[in-house]
């Protein structure tokens, strides 16, 4: 076949990200560039040009919340993978036909399930307020101390990271042949060592993307941390709203959001990259 | 024998934790369906000790929820209709074309999958102002849009690229215009995908908090946001009722992917962001 011209059906399509999405995050970026005089709403037209902005989010005070994110993140996505492979493992090769499409069907839900509905019933169920704050409380657990909220946050995220990562993982063990893992035992091998061996080696791709999934999952977080962390435990997407919505400094926000937005990219960037030259497919 | 002792015990270890992990999975929801239904006025310890639908009656009494209920499904259809058009002519688009670059062409149509959303919002909010968008509505349906776009364009693609090409080709010999192939051949056999396209977007749109939070106004808000608000204010059981029934929607939308496209083949054409 020759080579075709670009179709004008990219027309619709290419109209819609231009006006949607990359202009708009060109001028995000050109915000997060501008002076803002404390005190105003957003930053005024002709406002000269600085990095003030992002110099501001070097300040302990905002690298915190930084951290705060990348730390809870990190925790959730790697305790996500942990929990969900054995899952994974367990719905791929122990449950008959029928039973994995209903186990299928249940985690389907699961990653569906309204955000809302999540942290709502996290909050009754888990929460201080909810049904179970006494019990807590009599377990001598403190249920408005910040280790407490830092976990109900990490719970909210896993709510969400471990069925993904049970789906994810389910297609990689599924396509490892069990016969491996039989040799394995045949030439003496004790069952975890052939599992610690063989099957995980095989899904390591599947295990990094899982984690990968989890981890962008985690730092882009909003409603989670809002309702579960109670304005004590904040995300970076929380600060950017909180910066539009209570002190209208658009810039500051802008800039935040640019800094998010290379955070995000950067890490699929370097993590598909690391999967790819590490383990081919 | 140390051997199978450490494999039993391994084994046994793996057992406790699946069950444990379904069951903070599975909790939280039954506890919810269970709150919706107390019959206190109150925030009471479990059991209830009885129970009654005044919480659902409260949720469909109280106008500003239904306000937003009805803001969100007409932004939730409008929002499937142009990503399913967008993304339908920009995935046929993308599986002819044959030039340099086509990768990463298709890595920008799904890119705001890994933009995080607020980020989106906070962008589209600074640029609608800046061109002048006010109405509520379209701001909303903007937001929208944009970050359900690589839903359908992402199911459309993986469904046509797995056409057999000999398919079009036998309709173009045979006489068919183009068109006439795309209306007859690929749209028909691309179907699935299309659906689970379209299944995604309206749940992504009915679900949304993050993008809608920053383009809401006082008088156009969405479900979602009324919601939110509304638990920051006071922590009552009509959001356990709301919740049961958004239960119910995600129930009654897996049925229909289940039914018409399969979940395996669902999961495998994007769940994923």
């Amino acid at each position: 076949m020759t080579a075709r011209k670009p179709s004008v059906l990219f027309l619709p399509g290419g109209a819609l990200f231009l006006a949607l999405f990359v202009l708009p995050m060109a001028g995000l970026l050109i915000q997060s560039l501008r002076y803002y005089e404390p005190g105003s709403i957003g930053s005024a037209a002709d406002a000269p040009f600085t990095l003030a902005n992002y110099g501001e989010l070097f300040k302990a005070s905002f690298a915190v919340f930084f951290l705060q994110t990348l730390r809870i993140s990190l925790l959730a996505s790697l305790a996500g993978v942990f929990f969900a492979f054995p899952l994974a493992y367990w719905i791929a090769r122990r449950l008959s036909d029928r039973w994995r499409v209903i186990a299928i069907g249940f985690f389907v839900a699961l990653m569906f399930l309204s955000v809302l509905v999540r942290t709502y019933a996290l909050e009754l169920t888990f929460g201080a307020t909810g049904p179970f704050g006494p019990l807590l409380r009599d377990m001598g657990i403190a249920t408005n101390g910040r280790p407490y909220i830092e976990t109900l946050v990490g719970m909210g995220l896993l709510h969400y990271v471990i069925p993904m990562s049970v789906l994810t993982l389910l297609a990689t063990i599924q396509n490892v042949d069990p016969r491996l893992t039989d040799a394995a035992q045949v030439l003496g091998a004790a069952s975890w060592k052939a599992h610690l061996t063989v099957t995980l080696p095989l899904c390591m791709r599947g295990i990094l993307a899982a984690f990968l999934f989890g981890f962008t999952f985690s730092i882009s977080a909003f409603v989670i941390p809002m309702i579960l962390g109670k304005g004590r435990v904040l995300f970076i997407s929380n600060m950017i709203y909180t910066r539009f919505s209570e002190i209208a400094n658009y810039p500051s926000g802008a800039a935040i959001s640019v800094v998010l937005f290379v955070l995000a990219m950067g890490i699929v960037y370097a993590m598909t990259k690391l999967i790819n030259s590490w383990w081919p497919q | 024998m140390t051997k199978h002792l450490a494999d039993d015990l391994i084994r046994l270890a793996c057992k406790v934790m699946n069950c444990l992990v379904v069951a903070f999975l599975l909790a939280p929801i039954l506890v919810t369906a269970l709150m919706a239904f107390d019959a206190r006025d109150y925030l009471g310890p479990l059991p209830p000790p009885g129970f009654s639908l005044r919480w659902l009656s409260a949720f469909f009494l109280d106008s500003y929820f239904l306000q937003g209920l009805a803001t969100s499904v007409e932004l939730a259809l409008s929002t499937t209709a142009i990503s399913l058009f967008v993304g339908v002519a920009t995935a046929y688009a993308l599986d002819r074309a044959q030039f340099r670059g086509k990768e990463q062409l298709v890595s920008f149509f799904l890119s705001p999958l890994v933009v995080p959303p607020v980020v989106i919002g906070f962008a589209l909010l600074l640029f609608l102002s800046q061109v002048g968008v006010v109405n509520g509505f379209a701001r909303l349906l903007c937001g929208h849009v944009i970050i359900t776009v690589p839903y359908t364009i992402r199911a459309t693609l993986a469904s046509m690229s797995q056409i057999d090409r000999s398919y079009t080709e036998a309709a173009l010999v045979l006489g068919a215009t183009e068109r006439r192939a795309f209306w007859g051949v690929t749209l028909p056999l691309a179907r699935a995908g299309i659906l689970s396209g379209a299944i995604f977007a309206f749940a992504v749109s009915m679900d949304d908090v993050a993008v809608s939070i920053m383009l809401t106004d006082a008088h156009t808000y969405t479900l979602p946001i009324a919601l939110i608000s509304s638990m920051r204010a006071n922590f009552d059981l009509t959001i356990a009722a709301a919740s049961l029934m958004l239960m119910g929607l995600t129930v009654l939308l897996i049925l229909i992917l289940e039914k018409f496209v399969g979940l395996n083949r669902a999961i495998g054409e994007g769940a994923f962001r």
